[in-house]
């Protein structure tokens, strides 16, 4: 009885309440001639949210709809009867709205509305396919060398008893698995680009799922409400944010663990997930941590100067953010870094001003998160380094998936040298390049050099390779083909330390200057095409195990020469 | 129509001497105008990755070369085929016609693009876009690829230029400076024109001369000192640099032996590869080829046989005297067409145009060899495998090849910006 009194009590109290607030049930035609019953129940921008006979909502587009309908819709907007905004999230600020759960308080409001023939548009929400028992694909994939009662096991393990705590890894993680990994998952190389998730969120690890993307977080342990991804799987499967967008809706179970899961704290499996790969707590690398931020938020202004237009853009206030050097130096007006201390630093003060206080840096996009203000401050405390001291940091996960080199990803000697060096200053380059060859980094940002001198004949002198001799070890390509150059110009290009590519091609060189190429360590491509080199060389060049190809064809060594070299370098090419 | 085939493979004196003009002198364009000198080398911007290749040979098929009966045979689709064969090739499951029994030696160095397309069906807008991946405008003219590798690659050589176009002329430096422009060769056996001094001038008589023009220039140096001014006269010293220089031997091909000549064959294409070759020798970063005669609506595979006969002797050639010389391994060769021909055979037992699924052939420095990107379905108009590849996206895979900045922005002169490849993707595919 006292249930009964309640029903009828709350009946009619969204009677009154819809009595005001709704308006009545029309029939709405589209352009292309449907018709649909329904009332509209609020508006969006261009989206009004109508709900039909079967209680559903359906979001349509006011220019799907006949020139009567958007006629009404104009003149019940401007009347403001119907409020603004998603219904779903409406209801959230106003639970008393919401239908209760019984099927009978449903339709009382439909009693007073005018019912015409209805031809309603076919239901928006697909049903879901639902395979056959003893389907083929009702059964559980086994991988290949995985056994098959293991998998099975797992299967059963999914699913947590009802009074069995929610586990991450066994519970949660397959369903992510199975529904979100194809676009939230770590980046991957892709035809040599980096496909980054979508939205910036990952799901693949539970430290991930916690950290969210950069415009919010996405689980709130223990808070059902202000999670977002419980949300966006709730949501109707016609709303343009519900997830997962292909393939349907997640199961009722399978929500129901997500629930669960968060309700019960959101909690990593007990094992602990793998630590997440921007772990700071052993020390703040600049080059890992702190360097990336800068290159994202601050050299758009603080980069070193460049010409645009024809004009000279120099950097903002003075100050070069783009190398580690610049950072420590500061401007003019004095250091912006007190190593050590991060309070009497004025970087770190800017980035910690208030968001509204005009001298806040980054001037533009939102403030620096919490997490990476306190980065900078470890950073800073412990002293500013370009490298902490105890141990690198293990990378950020993005930069290792940028580094492998058109689909190859065995690293090349090259790239192996190159991390190893620094970068040649500019100053340094331009003091090479007074030997007159072109110098130029491998690449951008990269640390190994390429000379080339000029095929002109006379032009190039024995001592113009000296110039060269401040960057020796940054030296990997060298071109000396067609130039005047002599046996004694390979007694300075031996200190080319790590040298990989060595072009001698017609030129006057023998064996008395191949002889220095002996302890050359990385070479891997040498030509000697029409150079004096002869059989007395094959011994050095029978050295030289790194080398991949040698070219010399139109050389003085002889057939038997080659013989013994294809024997001592069974892998080598050997063009002759 | 004949007369228009035959344009399109050879200079006229008018045309020949205002590109030279512009290669050699700069009298384009005198603001820009410069030295060859690289001096403005700190300026030079390398790509995001290490270069693969140092030098392009360019081959033009121009005119529009049947894809079907050269590079792209479709032996699946008898209809379309027509009587050309397919033919195995030195690299596993890699066909091509039986046009082309010497090439087909060289596959393993070599990458085919078979799903390239174009929006532009007829030869001149086709061609343009080709050469500078972006479509012909009234009102600008865009600089061709050659001239965007010379731009952005640096001059090794500081005597010659470092962009030489041997045959037709499809476009220029365009808002370049236009010392980045093709420097024009029309007959590849008769060398660099117009480079020697004149038989009537000895050295005394011909440095009299000049000085008599730097006396009368004097005044008017001393009076505007402007670096425009003295850009000018630079180019003098410039042109006369190239004129007593050794490296003019570079354009000489009668210095090669007898079995030179032989090897690539003595047509005119052949000998321009040769040339090509020397002048890569030479370190000049960009040479293109042309090579007419492929506009084949009528009796299409007599005449594609005939000059494959042609390009199939001098591009088997150029390979292997690449290879020897260790240069194939620095030197990326490339032989495409502004667009192809029709899978339908016509009445007149021709090809017609066709911007769909034509073929580009790429081998030697940074090519992954052995590969062939993309299918044609049975029709010979959508991709069966891969997808269809524009102008600007080959463009962009040469340039990635060559270590440039894809984008590294250039202003014209009403300051918009372009790129070396427009909105081009590198096919990292056929990349090694």
């Amino acid at each position: 009885m006292a249930g009964r009194k309640v029903l009828i009590l709350s009946l009619l109290f969204s009677f009154l309440l819809s009595s005001w607030a709704e308006e009545p049930f029309r029939v709405f035609t589209t352009s292309t001639g449907q018709a649909f019953s329904g009332k509209l129940i609020s508006y969006e921008g261009q989206t009004f949210y109508l709900k039909g006979k079967d209680n559903k909502l359906y979001p349509v587009q006011f220019k799907q709809l006949s020139a009567n309908d958007q006629k009404y819709l104009i003149k019940v907007a401007q009347s403001g009867t119907v409020p603004k905004g998603d219904p779903r999230l409406l209801k959230k600020d106003t639970p008393e709205n919401e239908p209760s759960p019984t099927p009978s308080g449903d339709p009382t409001p439909d009693k007073n509305a005018p019912v015409k023939e209805e031809i309603v548009v076919k239901p928006l929400t697909k049903p879901k396919p639902k395979l056959r028992a003893g389907s083929f694909f009702a059964y559980k994939p086994v991988n290949l060398g995985q056994d098959p009662s293991l998998a099975v096991e797992n299967t059963v393990s999914a699913i947590p008893g009802p009074d069995e705590p929610v586990d991450f890894t066994n519970h949660v993680l397959p369903i992510l698995d199975e529904r979100c990994f194809s676009c939230h998952n770590a980046p991957y190389e892709k035809n040599g680009r980096t496909i980054h998730p979508k939205a910036g969120l990952r799901l693949d690890t539970h430290e991930w799922v916690m950290k969210g993307n950069l415009d919010n977080t996405v689980v709130e342990a223990g808070n059902l409400e202000d999670s977002y991804l419980y949300e966006v799987i709730t949501l109707d499967e016609e709303d343009d944010m519900f997830m997962p967008p292909k393939g349907g809706a997640l199961t009722t179970e399978q929500i129901d663990i997500i629930k669960r899961w968060i309700v019960e704290g959101a909690k990593a499996s007990a094992g602990g997930g793998e630590a997440i790969s921007s772990d700071m707590s052993k020390g703040v690398s600049f080059h890992q941590h702190i360097f990336p931020l800068i290159e994202e938020r601050c050299l758009d202004c603080h980069s070193e100067p460049y010409v645009k237009n024809g004009r000279t853009i120099h950097p903002k206030a003075g100050l070069r953010l783009d190398t580690y050097e610049a950072i420590i130096e500061g401007n003019l007006d004095g250091t912006i870094i007190e190593k050590g201390n991060a309070e009497e630093s004025t970087l770190y003060a800017v980035i910690t001003l208030d968001s509204d206080d005009p001298e806040i840096m980054p001037p533009k996009g939102d403030p620096l998160t919490e997490d990476e203000i306190n980065m900078f401050k470890q950073w800073i405390t412990e002293g500013a380094k370009e490298n902490p001291t105890d141990t690198f940091a293990k990378p950020k996960e993005e930069n290792v998936a940028m580094a492998p080199i058109d689909g190859n990803n065995e690293e090349s000697i090259v790239e192996k040298l190159a991390k190893r060096l620094k970068a040649p200053s500019k100053p340094q380059m331009a003091a090479a390049q007074k030997s007159g060859a072109l110098v130029t980094l491998l690449s951008m940002r990269h640390s190994m050099v390429r000379a080339e001198f000029s095929s002109g004949p006379n032009l190039i002198k024995d001592d113009a390779i000296g110039a060269l001799s401040t960057i020796k070890n940054n030296i990997s390509h060298l071109d000396l083909s067609r130039t005047s150059i002599t046996d004694s110009v390979l007694g300075e290009v031996k200190k080319f330390n790590n040298l990989t590519w060595l072009n001698l091609k017609n030129t006057s060189v023998t064996d008395r200057g191949v002889e220095n190429l002996s302890k050359m360590p990385y070479l891997t491509y040498l030509n000697l095409v029409s150079s004096k080199v002869s059989d007395n060389s094959v011994a050095t060049l029978s050295s030289l195990k790194s080398l991949e190809e040698i070219y010399l064809w139109n050389s003085e060594v002889t057939k038997n020469g080659i013989e013994r070299l294809r024997k001592a370098l069974p892998d080598t090419k050997i063009s002759f | 129509m004949k007369s228009d085939i035959t344009k399109l493979d050879e200079l006229n004196r008018r045309e020949f001497i205002t590109s030279a003009a512009k290669a050699c002198l700069g009298v384009g364009l005198l603001p820009m105008a410069g030295s060859y000198i690289h001096n403005n080398v700190n300026a030079l911007e390398p790509g995001s990755r290490p270069a693969t290749a140092r030098y392009v040979i360019y081959l033009n098929m121009s005119g529009a070369m049947s894809h079907l009966d050269t590079f792209g045979t479709n032996p699946d689709a008898p209809d379309i085929q027509g009587p050309t064969k397919s033919i195995a090739t030195s690299a596993d499951g890699v066909f091509l016609s039986e046009n082309l029994p010497e090439t087909a030696r060289h596959m393993h160095n070599s990458a085919i693009i078979k799903t390239m397309v174009t929006s532009q069906g007829a030869h001149e807008q086709a061609s343009y876009l080709m050469h500078t991946s972006y479509l012909k405008r009234g009102t600008i003219a865009h600089p061709t690829f050659g001239s965007w590798v010379s731009k952005l690659s640096g001059n090794i050589n500081t005597t010659i230029p470092s962009n030489v176009q041997i045959g037709a002329n499809p476009a220029g430096a365009g808002f370049l400076e236009s010392k980045y422009g093709p420097l024009p060769i029309g007959n590849p056996s008769a060398g660099l024109a117009n480079s020697k001094i004149a038989d009537y001038l000895d050295e005394t008589r011909f440095g009299g001369r000049l000085a008599m023009a730097q006396k009368m220039n004097a005044s008017y140096l001393n009076q505007y000192d402007q670096k425009q001014v003295r850009a000018y006269s630079d180019l003098y010293k410039d042109a006369i640099k190239l004129m007593r220089s050794e490296d003019l031997k570079a354009f000489d091909i009668t210095q090669e032996p007898e079995q030179m000549h032989e090897l690539y064959g003595k047509s005119n294409f052949g000998q321009g590869c040769l040339l090509a070759r020397r002048l890569v020798e030479n370190q000049v970063r960009y040479v293109e080829i042309s090579r007419g005669g492929w506009d084949t609506h009528d009796n299409n595979f007599e005449a594609v046989a005939n000059n494959c006969a042609d390009i199939d002797k001098a591009l088997s050639g150029l390979l292997l005297d690449l290879e020897m010389r260790g240069l194939l391994k620095e030197t990326m060769v490339v032989l495409t067409s502004e667009f192809g021909r029709t899978p339908k055979i016509n009445p007149r037992d021709g090809r017609d145009h066709w911007p769909y699924g034509f073929t580009a052939f790429l081998a030697g420095g940074g090519i992954k060899g052995g590969t062939v990107y993309g299918k044609m379905d049975k029709v010979g108009r959508n991709p069966a495998e891969g997808k269809f590849i524009d102008p600007a996206s080959l463009n962009a895979t040469i340039a990635h090849a060559m270590g440039l900045p894809l984008n590294d922005v250039q202003y014209s002169p009403s300051g918009r910006p372009f790129t070396v490849a427009h909105d081009g993707k590198p096919l990292f595919d056929v990349l090694a």
